[in-house]
């Protein structure tokens, strides 16, 4: 091999020598024909990036410039009270601010927990044979169209916790004195807590495999090393694993945040539409996704499509706010895999 | 110090076989390991040494298709049985990996988080075992003023210091060193070597490593392995002058391997 290899380096050399002055006519030849091309690349590619600022500059302008109607007439009180109603042309956001926030907030307290369960399970305790399957039920999950869980929310969730859940939830915190306000009223089954609960499901693929995909990073040796040390499979979780990950978990809940606040159509099926806050989670309440999905058609006048299209710069903040924090502490977990 | 020349056999391995699903990676190995003494497993690449050490902490247990056969006696009692007490056997026999593995926590939390899983000690305490482990890893003076910051933003050699006052903290009978300065600058590998020398006098040692003058400096005794086989085991002065098998004088003068 390795006399052979000798004689070729040689060899080439030899050739490049004798052909040089040809070379270099056809070489320049060929540089100067892939100028057009590469030129045009280049400005395909440029716009396509600039398209991406274009459009979302144009959102943002259009849903600014759309809801100076509402602010116009309801002022700040648009944000600060929770009536609304079509016939006087009283609008204002804080009902399904409030909803939004509760149900997304029901849903990260459900499906964190239970997220970041299954994948320690997956990547710490699960034996490979099991591993696949799991992960490809939580894949699935995430693939159903939201609309299914919607009509699932509404005609199986809702009725079996109206009959079987709250009413043991409402009798059980009686007169405890936070909870029972939490759980209170008659059971509809449809309302904040099960649309916080559809949520919960919704983005609990989201929570485990990002949170599979950042625990797998971390390196055996070093958990080798936690449990050379004698610790127990909790033990290395707790103190290795997750502090590890931690930025990466964050970034993960994150985004299944931005899903849970966006997510429109099961909630709008299982929610109750109700424009009012209520202390209890029992209550039927309503959401900016929903709200808006729910009365577009009939919003007739300035103001009712303005209060709606003002209702989108809300989430649209929110949900840039969320995002922009995710994207931080993604940075974070760079930073510091990078030292 | 003690200078203990009694000679007590602390791990006896006898007729171990190890398997990676099918794949037979030690073959009826049979080898004592010593109280207060140095033992060096030398052998090419993939001949069964880092195998051979992580049997001895069970850390294949980790990974299911891999078992072992035969018998491991620490102090006596077979520690291959199913349903031993993994975090306790791992509490007696502590180990250094290749690659520094500072937790990811403060300098000081990586030295009381061991401790912590064992012994609940007031502040005073421990602090005072977290200064000893250091000291005796020969890392405190480098250390001292940031315990607070994280193990991460040591260098290399300090790192590996680091795990071993860890090991240390959490008071082993033996060490294992899988490789320990393989991945460090020649300082630090001195640094380490004089450690082993001097941490042998309190326990029980065994060291995997490629550095033929390591194995020569640092052990008393020496195991040659190939192809999952035991080839000879020896005083270290012995095996490196006069070699018993022609297969160990060829990997010790650079032959093969």
């Amino acid at each position: 091999m390795v006399p052979t290899g000798v004689f070729q380096v040689n060899d080439t050399a030899l050739q490049a020598t004798q052909l040089k002055t040809a070379l270099t006519f056809d070489k320049a030849k060929a540089v100067r024909g892939f100028r057009l091309p590469d030129a045009t690349f280049r400005i395909v590619s440029r716009s396509a990036a600039v398209l991406v600022l274009i459009i979302l500059t144009g959102v943002v302008v259009s849903l600014i410039h759309g809801s100076i109607p509402v602010f116009k007439a309801m002022g700040f009180e648009f944000f600060t009270s929770s009536s609304w109603n079509p016939v006087t042309e009283r609008f204002s956001a804080g009902a399904a601010v409030f909803g939004t926030l509760v149900t997304s907030a029901i849903a990260l307290l459900i499906a964190v927990p239970i997220g970041l369960g299954i994948a320690v399970f997956l990547t710490e305790i699960c034996t490979p044979r099991l591993r696949r399957p799991i992960a490809i039920a939580i894949e699935l999950l995430a693939g159903i169209p939201s609309i299914i869980y919607g009509i699932w929310g509404l005609f199986f969730l809702a009725p079996f916790l109206q009959v079987y859940v709250q009413p043991s939830l409402i009798s059980a915190f009686e007169g405890i004195p936070i909870l029972s306000t939490l759980f209170q009223g008659p059971p509809y089954g449809i309302g904040i807590l099960t649309a916080g609960l559809v949520l919960a499901v919704m983005v609990l693929p989201f929570i485990t495999s990002i949170s599979r995909d950042v625990f797998e990073t971390v390196p055996p040796v070093l958990k080798e090393a936690a449990y050379g040390m004698g610790c127990t499979t909790w033990e290395v979780v707790k103190n290795i694993v997750i502090p590890y990950t931690k930025s990466g978990v964050v970034g993960g809940i994150m985004l299944a945040l931005g899903r849970a606040l966006g997510e429109t159509m099961a909630v709008t099926f299982v929610i109750g539409n109700a424009h009012k806050i209520s202390g209890s989670l029992l209550a039927p309440g309503t959401s900016i996704s929903a709200n808006i999905a729910n009365e577009f058609t009939e919003a007739v006048g300035d103001i009712y499509t303005s209060a709606l299209i003002a209702l989108g710069l809300i989430l649209f903040v929110i949900t840039f706010i969320v995002i922009a924090l995710a994207r931080l502490l993604l940075m974070r977990l760079n930073l510091r895999a990078g030292t | 110090m003690t200078e203990n020349k009694n000679i007590v056999e602390k791990i006896s391995i006898k007729k171990l076989d190890f398997y990676y699903g099918n794949s037979r990676a030690l073959k009826q190995v049979t080898l004592p390991l010593y109280q207060n003494m140095v033992t060096a497993f030398i052998g090419p690449s993939g001949c069964g040494k880092s195998t051979l050490l992580r049997v001895l902490n069970r850390m294949y247990d980790l990974y299911p298709n891999q078992h072992a056969e035969g018998e491991v006696l620490f102090e006596g009692e077979n520690i291959l049985v199913p349903g031993l007490d993994l975090n306790l056997l791992r509490a007696r026999i502590g180990m250094v990996f290749q690659k520094p593995t500072p937790f990811p926590m403060t300098i000081y939390e990586n030295i009381s988080f061991g401790i912590k899983l064992y012994e609940s000690l007031p502040k005073s305490e421990m602090d005072g075992r977290v200064e000893d482990s250091l000291r005796r890893a020969a890392i405190w003076d480098e250390v001292k003023d940031k315990l607070g910051q994280s193990g991460l933003s040591l260098s290399g050699g300090q790192q590996q210091r680091l795990c071993i006052a860890r090991t240390v903290a959490i008071r082993p009978d033996v060490i294992l060193f899988d490789e320990p300065c393989s991945a460090l600058d020649p300082i630090s590998t001195a640094k380490i070597e004089e450690l082993i020398d001097e941490l042998k006098s309190e326990y029980t040692i065994v060291i995997v490593t490629h550095n033929m003058q390591q194995a020569a400096r640092v052990s008393e005794k020496t195991a040659f392995m190939y192809l999952g086989e035991l080839i000879e085991f020896d005083d270290t002065s012995k095996m490196f002058t006069s070699p018993g098998d022609k297969r160990t004088q060829d990997y010790i003068t650079g032959r093969f391997g």
